[in-house]
């Protein structure tokens, strides 16, 4: 069954006037269908004839004569095979086989090796880039680490101000009414730290004793004892006899040259 | 003369379907019996051809006197140049020569071969030669039959006369719309588009003209002429 429409495609293919997606169009249809394919060859031949529709001239006589003489200079493509004298030939024709073998062998060699430099290359590159990103990575993965470390100090820090302790103390006596005392504790360190201003010097024969008041015990747990210089500046790091569990107040009496187990002196400052 | 000189119509039967018994053809085959047969006309075109594959001078030269007239007129039509169609004749009769061994007659007459590869390379030439503008404006197909010319006397130039007076007759016989689609599609060298904006018609009213034009042809052209 032939369409309409493939009678039209075929009336134009027979003048050669299909072109582009209808002439593809039809070509895949002509390609499966015998009947449509049998119906352009038979309009083929119609639209042929039409050349006899051209007002009929004779050709120049010469003509004939320069066709003739340009075809003995050529030779038509034979539509039968010659004999071939195989034996006579074989030995040339395993030379050039060799030869079309080498060849081949040679530039597949040739293109191989082009082929390896530029994998060679390839890889040099690709380990370069990989370096590279190692690198990058190495920085960053430093930066990060410092960044983490210095953040960690700063909480560590921020922690630790938490955690300690920082008390004033008060001064209980006449002399020492000018003196300014801090003490740090450091509940985890079990150690603390004075710094004292315009505290009064103190004769040979009697020290400064640091005090920690703990309800748990019974008495104000020693820690330790210390000699003011002229100025009366001192910073000194104190750690108790005793573990502290809750330092209620921090005491700084004045006692007997080497300190007493139990406070007997004058409590000159204090402080909760 | 048509009906007197049956042996170079015979050409054709090979290139056309074969119709029923009720067209001229059928008639003017019954009336002469005893006269050479379009299928022996093309059978011939076919051995020269075959002669000319295996290297056969003479058989070349034999299809040269057939065919040279209505293929260099074909050519001389469409470029309008003598030179130019001597060149184009030289060159398909060059191929065929060449290519006479690839020649396969269930797919179509030599006269179509020759014909197609005639009006391919005349096209070709014009295309060249001429800017589509010009082309358009100088390519009007004269509708009307041409007096013969030439060597009207030589037997070669009287069945060709005979087989053109046929086809112009077929081609009479279309609607004048028809034929002119048919001649430009033909003769010109024009796109589908061209032709159309030539006619001033649509697209789709000029491949239906050729359509119907060419279908009409191949029914009204006879099997043997």
């Amino acid at each position: 069954m032939i369409t309409e429409r493939q009678e039209e495609l075929a009336a134009l293919h027979a003048f050669g006037l299909l072109e582009g997606a209808e002439r593809t169009e039809f070509e895949s249809q002509l390609a499966t269908n015998a009947e449509l394919r049998a119906l352009v060859a038979s309009l083929a031949e119609t639209a042929a004839l039409t050349a006899l529709s051209a007002p009929q001239i004779d050709p120049p006589a010469a003509l004939k004569e320069r066709i003739m003489s340009a075809a003995s200079a050529t030779v038509p493509a034979t539509d039968k095979v010659a004999p071939f004298p195989i034996l006579k030939f074989a030995p040339w024709a395993i030379a050039a086989g060799l030869a079309l073998a080498a060849t081949w062998l040679g530039t597949q060699n040739f293109s191989l090796r082009t082929e390896n430099a530029s994998l060679r290359t390839e890889r040099q590159l690709a380990e370069t880039a990989y370096k590279m990103a190692k690198n990058q990575l190495s920085e960053r993965s430093f930066l990060a680490e410092q960044m983490i470390t210095d953040l960690g100090n700063k909480l560590r820090k921020s922690e630790d101000l938490a955690r300690l302790k920082v008390t004033a103390l008060a001064s209980l006596a006449g002399n020492t009414k000018e003196a300014q005392v801090i003490a740090v504790w450091d509940p985890e360190q079990q150690t603390g730290l004075l710094t004292m201003e315009k505290l009064p010097p103190i004769n040979d024969s009697q020290d400064y004793q640091i005090w920690v008041v703990d309800p748990a015990y019974k008495d104000p747990v020693n820690g330790g004892v210390f000699h003011v210089s002229a100025d009366g500046k001192i910073a000194i790091p104190f750690k108790p006899d005793q573990p502290i569990a809750l330092p209620a107040a921090f005491a700084i009496s004045l006692e007997k040259k080497g300190g007493v187990a139990k406070a007997e002196g004058t409590i000159v400052l204090l402080g909760k | 003369m048509l009906l007197a000189t049956a042996s170079p119509l015979m050409f054709f039967e090979i290139a056309t379907p074969r119709r029923d018994s009720s067209g001229p053809a059928a008639s003017m085959s019954n009336s002469e019996p005893s006269t050479p047969t379009g299928d022996d006309q093309g059978r011939e075109q076919a051995r020269l051809v075959a002669a000319m594959a295996r290297g056969e001078k003479s058989a070349l030269s034999a299809l040269y006197d057939s065919l040279s007239r209505p293929l260099y007129s074909l050519a001389y039509r469409v470029v309008n140049d003598s030179a130019e169609a001597q060149d184009i004749i030289q060159e398909v009769f060059l191929q065929l020569w060449q290519k006479a061994g690839t020649y396969d007659s269930s797919r179509g007459s030599v006269f179509g071969w020759a014909a197609t590869l005639t009006r391919n390379r005349s096209i070709d030439r014009v295309r060249m030669r001429k800017r589509r503008a010009e082309l358009l404006a100088e390519s009007a197909p004269d509708l009307q039959p041409a007096s013969p010319s030439g060597d009207l006397d030589s037997s070669a130039s009287l069945w060709v006369q005979e087989k053109a007076t046929a086809v112009r007759s077929a081609l009479g016989q279309l609607a004048p719309e028809q034929q002119k689609a048919i001649e430009l599609a033909f003769f010109s060298g024009l796109t589908q588009l061209e032709i159309a904006a030539k006619l001033n018609e649509p697209l789709g009213t000029i491949k239906a003209r050729i359509r119907r034009g060419l279908l009409k042809l191949k029914e009204t052209l006879p099997t043997r002429l």
